[in-house]
């Protein structure tokens, strides 16, 4: 006898509120379903009537915890368009401010990992570290995760000499906290048991499902687009593509983990080998007829804007194509032969950002019964 | 790793107008007809990543972009269809990856998807009316 355990659309496993319509026979998964669109907010179109300059701060909005990437992804499309080049000073701190940004949202994920599996001392700790990073962004540009420091051209803050001690200080804190990460994560005996072997996605499904960015490198698809198809300043910035073997929820956090000592080292080189010079180009608001398609590594992937211009100060069109919209169908073939006590550890593996909250309704499909389980419940089922 | 010449000389069959930005874009416009003979190809070269799937309101014609990483250069792989029926086949046997993608396709745009596993809405909600596709330039706002 099969049940049905819809998880969502007021769910935590996700940044938006999504359904997921989970089918369960005994505790074993045997499908999902996902529905998505609870919080579709027509940005495409609204792009379209916005003007370039009006258009990059929504864009940077489509996203709570990566605006950086978004405001880049769009950046580096209008700039191809209208042909403007960006300073090589800006483009040195466009990558600071993308890989301060890939720092923070990666331990937020870890940090949301280790809540989800219960261990809450982790979770704390990888979130006090993430506000070493959050305080270097609130230092540079004056807030700590929308501070809107790209603009069309270049970008509106120069990083000052006398800020850059405090960023290596901070960084070289974090360096030391995130290798220790690295060795609980890979050796902890509740973390090994729940996260090794679980959520397992293979290398074949992984390319097969088109899946992006840390969910797949975990399964050790070797690609990532700042190295493949370099922006900003990541040409001329050596750094190292993380990948793992094993697809499962452990290799998920552990690519990203390591991935922040990447993001470190980029970020010394980048303060090091930052030229001087002009931060800004001109832009005058208007961007000739053309398409352009540019994509950019976000923290959670392959991030892609296509836009199309018939001329003029609006777009005519602008596509956005999500990381996580890229890694949704991915969750069955995680979910499906695995049990209910491990969903909300494989949602979260993809990292699609935590929302809102709690319940999940198991549904008797014979007796048509339901049961609303919190998720503290849920979480029960995992001790 | 594939340079875009190579990627041209793949699909070269298949496609009438061919643009090589740069190294890594490349932009070829092709048809109905021959649309899934150039994914298959590319599929059959190892090429497994659909990266999405653009439609545009061009006013007569929608136009249907495959965005396809090809390894290094970035294939933009489009095609027109007239706008009073715009339909073609389901990629998703090609690539699996595209199932979203055309459902985002059918409702957003209205192009007739045919032969696709699972053609459901995806974000618009269960009581969207029927013929209204917000992405379209008439669309009731």
């Amino acid at each position: 006898m099969s049940f049905v355990v819809p998880i969502g659309p007021q769910h935590p496993a996700l940044e938006e509120p999504e359904h997921f319509r989970i089918e369960v026979k005994g505790e074993e998964i045997v499908d999902v379903d996902i529905r998505l669109g609870y919080v579709h907010r027509g940005i495409e179109e609204a792009l379209s009537k916005r003007t370039y300059m009006h258009g990059l701060f929504l864009a940077q909005r489509v996203c709570g915890i990566c605006p950086v990437s978004h405001s880049l992804a769009f950046l580096r499309a209008v700039e191809e368009i209208a042909g403007i080049g960006c300073p090589d000073r800006a483009r040195y701190i466009r990558t600071i401010g993308a890989e301060l940004e890939r720092i923070h949202s990666h331990l937020l994920f870890a940090g949301i990992a280790a809540h989800e599996i219960g261990f809450t001392t982790l979770f704390m700790l990888f979130w006090r570290d993430r506000e070493l990073v959050l305080n270097l962004r609130e230092m540079l540009w004056g807030n700590r995760i929308h501070s809107s420091e790209t603009t069309i051209g270049g970008v509106r803050w120069d990083i000052k000499s006398n800020q850059v001690p405090k960023v290596l200080r901070n960084l070289a804190l974090l360096e030391k906290e995130v290798k220790h990460y690295i060795d609980v994560v890979g050796s902890d005996r509740t973390i090994l048991a729940r996260c090794a072997d679980i959520g397992v996605l293979t290398k074949q499904m992984s390319r097969e499902l088109c899946a992006v960015g840390p969910t797949a490198r975990a399964s050790g698809v070797n690609w990532d687009i700042r190295r493949d198809d370099p922006y900003a300043a990541y040409s001329e910035v050596p750094f190292k593509v993380i990948t793992e073997r094993d697809g499962d929820v452990l290799a998920k956090i552990l690519v990203r983990l390591r991935e922040v000592l990447e993001s470190i080292r980029i970020i010394r080189h980048a303060l090091d080998a930052m030229p001087g010079g002009p931060i800004r180009a001109e832009f005058k608001g208007h961007v000739q007829e053309g398409e352009a398609t540019e994509r950019v590594e976000a923290n959670r992937g392959e991030l892609l804007y296509y836009i199309f211009s018939k001329g003029g100060e609006k777009p005519e069109r602008v596509r956005i194509r999500t990381p996580t919209y890229a890694n949704m169908p991915t969750v069955k073939p995680m979910l499906v032969g695995g049990t209910i006590a491990e969903v909300p550890i494989v949602l979260a593996s993809i990292d699609p950002c935590f929302a809102c909250c709690d319940r999940v309704t198991v549904v008797d499909k014979c007796t048509g019964k339901t049961q609303v389980m919190t998720k503290a419940e849920l979480r029960g089922l995992n001790k | 790793m594939m340079k875009a010449e190579q990627v041209v000389q793949l699909i070269k069959d298949y496609v009438k107008d061919v643009k090589v930005t740069n190294e890594r874009r490349v932009t070829a416009i092709t048809d109905k007809q021959h649309y899934r003979e150039a994914l298959s190809t590319l599929k059959a070269n190892d090429i497994l990543h659909l990266s999405t799937i653009t439609g545009v309101d061009l006013g007569e014609e929608i136009s249907v972009i495959y965005h396809i990483d090809c390894g290094g250069p970035l294939l933009n792989l489009k095609l027109f269809l007239p706008k009073k029926a715009p339909s073609l086949l389901s990629v998703t046997d090609i690539f699996p990856g595209a199932v979203l993608y055309e459902r985002d396709l059918m409702e957003m745009l209205g192009v007739d998807v045919e032969n696709h596993p699972d053609p459901r809405r995806l974000f618009l909600p269960e009581d969207w009316p029927d013929g209204n596709y917000p992405l379209r330039k008439e669309a009731k706002k």
